[in-house]
């Protein structure tokens, strides 16, 4: 461990290049805002730029934050949880008052389940869900995975035309994460598009208000499932959190439904943006498609090596709790720090051509699923997910093409890096007649039959 | 040749039991990494040397 309390030393870092960067005390600041245009343009590109001024950058926008870009310094930092906090308590008895969005969200009352929270309670919470989410538990998932997927695309065969986001990754993650969670499979339609739009909405968009409202009803019918969920009980993470808190865990309601938000939001949106990704990229290496179908350690090492190269989800907040020097870097208590994996995933003194996929990369130690305590909770899942989602099209529509025209990014990728919409088209064909409505109703049976759960 | 798995500091990220999963075993309750013997069988030091080097926390470590 390098982390050490008393600071003693000024930042270590070369000095900034002319006209790009100033120094200021010890820090070197940069001009750097995840949120803005020219990142989601060329956020490899940048994230070289700041990382060259100092693996922990300051960044004056949204009040001033660190931004930790270099992978070995990003790893130290998460070493460390007893120096950041990820608490988001708005009455004041945690141990910070920010949570993990930068900037932090004006007005808000309620925390973003366990990732707004320090252990020892967020070990709590994860604790609980933990066994739904292993990588046992989640091979359990993946006949179904596989008839969603293959419905999600039967639907569109006669077309010659198929939206891979609005189509196939929007809708399997979203049915999947009802299952686990314990709700209706077809309630999945409530929450997607809320759930969507509240990661791609900036703040100042005339859509952010509907898409807020649209939140704050999907948050009130979280709740009345957490007490339908008392009353009528269906296996799932829902019941799961309820009888912890009947068996005294400090567990409240308000954050079990911060928690199916947040389990929510992080089961849609990442594995959509993820197989986005991965679909774009083969379109535009066509020959590299056949050999992921046939190549199961292939498809392993791909898999991570789009989740380096994408980072779905950009990078995390965190405070600092107090005045502590970490991997030679000095930080005062109450600052904001920004672990930015995404820019640690492009680190050339780690990762061999950063900026390129390299199908077979590995060793691989990137850091898309976050590091320390706070590891993505469904990275087995998102895996298994993506591997099901991906396998599918290229055994169904190996000759896809994408319809770039037709391409539309998240306007801000600074939480998630996500499409909207990704359209193809490849050469029509009959259907063998699967319906999705029809694979949901029947999977809603075996769900609620109780041994798919034993 | 003997690995260890500081269970502190592994997270379950599982990438060392894609490197190896006669070696790496995942608990079935959160998917964190052990090693039934910390020692290494012949021939298969250099796939522990990835799993090494490919683990996001740094938990793995290694006598020669």
């Amino acid at each position: 461990m390098r982390a050490q309390r008393v600071p003693d030393r000024a930042v270590d870092c070369r000095p900034g290049r002319e006209g790009v960067s100033v120094t200021i005390d010890d820090r070197v600041v940069v001009d750097f805002d995840q949120h803005s245009p020219d990142y989601r343009a060329s956020y490899p590109q940048i994230s070289h730029a700041v990382r060259e001024q100092c693996p922990a950058a300051w960044s004056t926008h949204h009040d001033g934050y660190w931004v930790i870009s270099g992978r070995d310094l990003i790893g130290e930092l998460a070493k460390h949880p007893e120096f950041l906090s990820n608490d988001f308590d708005p009455f004041g008895d945690g141990r910070c008052d920010a949570g993990v969005a930068i900037p932090a969200p004006k007005g808000r009352t309620t925390r973003g389940g366990f990732l707004e929270m320090d252990p020892p309670l967020q070990l709590e919470y994860r604790h609980v869900l933990n066994p739904f989410l292993s990588p046992t538990a989640v091979e359990r998932w993946r006949p179904m995975v596989t008839e969603l997927s293959r419905a999600c695309i039967d639907e569109r065969l006669d077309s010659g035309t198929i939206d891979f986001v609005d189509d196939l990754a929007n809708i399997v993650p979203a049915v999947l994460t009802m299952g686990m969670l314990g709700l209706p499979l077809v309630d999945w339609v409530i929450y997607c598009e809320p759930a969507h739009a509240m990661v791609y909405t900036p703040p100042n968009s005339p859509d952010f208000l509907r898409v807020l409202e649209g939140n704050m009803r999907m948050g009130a019918k979280l709740v009345e499932e957490m007490e339908k969920a008392r009353v009528h009980p269906r296996e799932g993470m829902v019941k799961a959190l309820v009888d912890a808190q009947a068996a005294g865990a400090p567990f409240t309601d308000d954050d079990i439904a911060g928690t199916l938000t947040l389990l929510i939001g992080g089961g849609f949106d990442t594995t959509t943006s993820l197989t986005a990704h991965a679909l774009d990229w083969l379109e535009q290496h066509p020959a590299e498609r056949p050999r992921l179908r046939d190549d199961a350690a292939l498809l392993d090492t791909a898999t991570e090596e789009f989740v380096r190269y994408a980072t779905p989800a950009q990078g995390g907040g965190r405070t600092i709790t107090q005045d502590c020097v970490i991997g030679g870097h000095q930080f005062r208590k109450g600052d904001r720090v920004w672990m930015a994996y995404a820019l640690a995933n492009h680190d050339p003194a780690v990762f061999e051509e950063p900026d390129e996929i390299v199908l077979d990369r590995f060793p691989n130690k990137h850091a898309a699923f976050g590091l320390g305590v706070h590891r993505c909770i469904g990275s087995n899942l998102a895996r298994m997910t993506f591997k099901t989602m991906l396998g599918q099209v290229l055994d169904d529509l190996p000759d896809y093409t994408i319809v770039r025209e037709g391409i539309v990014r998240y306007e801000d990728i600074g939480t998630i890096n996500g499409y909207k919409h990704l359209p193809a088209t490849f050469p029509a064909r009959p259907r063998a007649g699967l319906v999705l409505d029809e694979v949901i109703e029947r999977w809603q049976g075996i769900l609620d039959d109780g041994s798919f759960w034993a | 040749m003997r690995v260890h798995i500081d269970p502190d500091v592994c997270q379950g990220h599982t990438l060392c039991h894609m490197a190896a999963p006669d070696i790496f075993l995942l608990r079935e309750e959160d998917g964190h990494s052990y090693v039934a013997t910390p020692e290494v069988p012949a021939g298969r030091e250099d796939v522990v040397r990835k799993a090494v080097a490919t683990c996001p926390e740094g938990a793995i470590t290694l006598e020669e």
